[in-house]
């Protein structure tokens, strides 16, 4: 109906035919901006050294990825790592863990696993770029309230129980990481360190210690460390940049 | 400096020296030098002529090269004669080589003897008065002086010292880097000095060299990077025993 009513109106040539607007599609998907993650091993620290240093470190570093997946995770995620062990039966050796501390910059960055193996607490330290690991799988991405999950070494040992053989957790790509807000319950006092003082700034525990112990532990904050202008150091645009170089290495 | 992995899985460090603008300025006979063997005189980093003395501007001049920051004497043989103004790049050395590395160490002022010299100190408490840091005993009673050479405070540091017999893992020729085993004198981007090793275990190994040096126009076209053969390249897959 609607072409006649066209022709009457434009008296254009008979018989031309007007093909209908082609429709929009809105992937709602791509909409939602694609999540940048940038290992933070490739951010170089604040010194004197020659950034050529860290340009060639890097070449290095994305040739490794080229060849052995090192896949995103953060510090409370649960991890599986496969290394060649020369004394081992099958020559292979498998840990399981939680990733309790991320550290170092450039080709030597490490991370450490942690679980309680038939009661025993072990921590393993690996290093991202070694040769010798042959495989590490994300079990649960996950991120904690904190950057550094030492403090479980003074937890209840069920905060750091993780079965060997567990499924690896599968999740959509363009979700949020969760951030999983436990508060860990602490074993009787001493601690390897004292997590209550703000130094350490933990939010993941829950401290049932005495009001008294907490306001006596507030004497050794220092607030003005945050207003420190010498110690800020703005990684955002030398993020923007290696991500690019990183991005790009990677794709050819 | 950079961990380094060999084919069997082991790690080692690794210094990266950045061979910056080097030129042969001048080449000195073993008559003119008076010495047993005839010299080349190299300069290091581009530097501006404003910080360089007008004696030191001569010899840039006569080259016909940029003013350099640092200038070094090498013994040559004296078929090892390069003609002065030929510029030296990283693949003059080759993985496996040996080299010795030059440098001045990290000054650190006026140091006691504990820091200076290791010594052990003395007790921090049951009864010790006023001495803890302290050397002690000078000499015995019969020598009844003190020996020339005693260890005792002074300004530790900034002088030159070398490391021997350090490998070389891998040479950059793209950016003239030269990758070499453990670590090396003087502070991060300061200057030094690399030789052939004169160690007797490695006379052999320095044998076949690119000699004199290597030239960039010549007829060796080298790749990007030169690694040794133990060494893991990060383009091979995953160590496996």
């Amino acid at each position: 109906f609607s072409c006649s009513a066209c022709r009457a109106s434009s008296d254009e040539k008979p018989g031309k035919f007007q093909p209908p607007p082609k429709p929009v599609i809105i992937d709602k998907l791509k909409q939602i901006e694609e999540r940048r993650f940038l290992s933070p091993e490739f951010i170089p620290p604040r010194g004197r050294t020659d950034p050529l240093k860290f340009f060639i470190e890097r070449k290095d570093m994305i040739q490794r990825r080229k060849v052995f997946n090192i896949p995103e995770f953060y510090v409370g995620s649960i991890l599986a790592v496969t290394t060649a062990d020369l004394y081992a039966k099958d020559k292979v050796n498998r840990f399981v863990g939680i990733c309790i501390q991320r550290g170092g910059k450039g080709l030597g960055a490490t991370f450490v696993l942690r679980n309680v193996i038939e009661n025993q607490g072990v921590e393993i330290c690996y290093e991202l770029y070694n040769p010798r690991i042959q495989a590490i799988e994300v079990l649960k991405l996950e991120k904690r309230l904190d950057d550094n999950l030492m403090y479980l070494r003074d937890a209840l040992p069920e905060y750091s129980t993780f079965d060997v053989n567990m499924k690896p957790e599968t999740r959509l790509d363009h979700e949020e990481i969760p951030i999983n807000k436990l508060q860990v319950r602490m074993k009787p006092k001493p601690w390897s360190k004292r997590w209550e003082r703000p130094k350490y700034n933990i939010k993941g525990i829950k401290f049932e210690l005495p009001e008294k112990v907490m306001k006596e532990a507030q004497k050794w904050s220092q607030p003005w460390l945050e207003f420190d202008m010498l110690r800020e150091y703005d990684t955002s645009k030398i993020e923007e940049k290696i991500w690019k170089e990183v991005n790009e290495g990677l794709k050819k | 400096m950079m961990p380094i992995w060999t084919k069997s899985g082991k790690k080692h460090a690794v210094t990266l020296l950045k061979v910056q603008d080097c030129h042969v300025l001048k080449y000195i006979s073993k008559e003119e030098s008076g010495g047993k063997s005839a010299k080349l005189l190299v300069g290091g980093k581009n530097v501006s002529p404003f910080s360089r003395s007008e004696s030191a501007m001569e010899i840039f001049r006569e080259a016909g090269v940029p003013p350099k920051q640092k200038l070094t004497m090498f013994n040559v043989t004296d078929d090892a004669l390069v003609k002065p103004g030929t510029p030296l790049y990283a693949a003059h050395f080759r993985p496996g080589q040996f080299v010795d590395v030059t440098g001045k160490t990290i000054g650190k002022g006026f140091q006691g003897v504990m820091k200076r010299w290791g010594f052990k100190g003395q007790p921090a408490s049951h009864g010790q008065t006023k001495t803890h840091r302290r050397p002690g005993a000078l000499s015995t009673n019969k020598a009844a002086k003190v020996y020339r050479g005693k260890k005792m405070p002074g300004k530790m540091g900034n002088i030159y010292r070398t490391s021997f017999g350090l490998k070389v893992w891998r040479i950059n020729t793209k950016h003239d880097i030269i990758y070499v085993n453990g670590s090396v004198p003087g502070h991060t981007n300061c200057l030094v000095k690399v030789k052939d090793s004169k160690l007797p275990t490695y006379k052999e190994q320095n044998k076949n060299p690119p000699f004199p040096t290597f030239f960039a126009d010549g007829d060796e076209k080298l790749p990007e990077d030169l690694y040794d053969e133990e060494m893991f390249q990060f383009t091979d897959p995953s160590v496996t025993y």
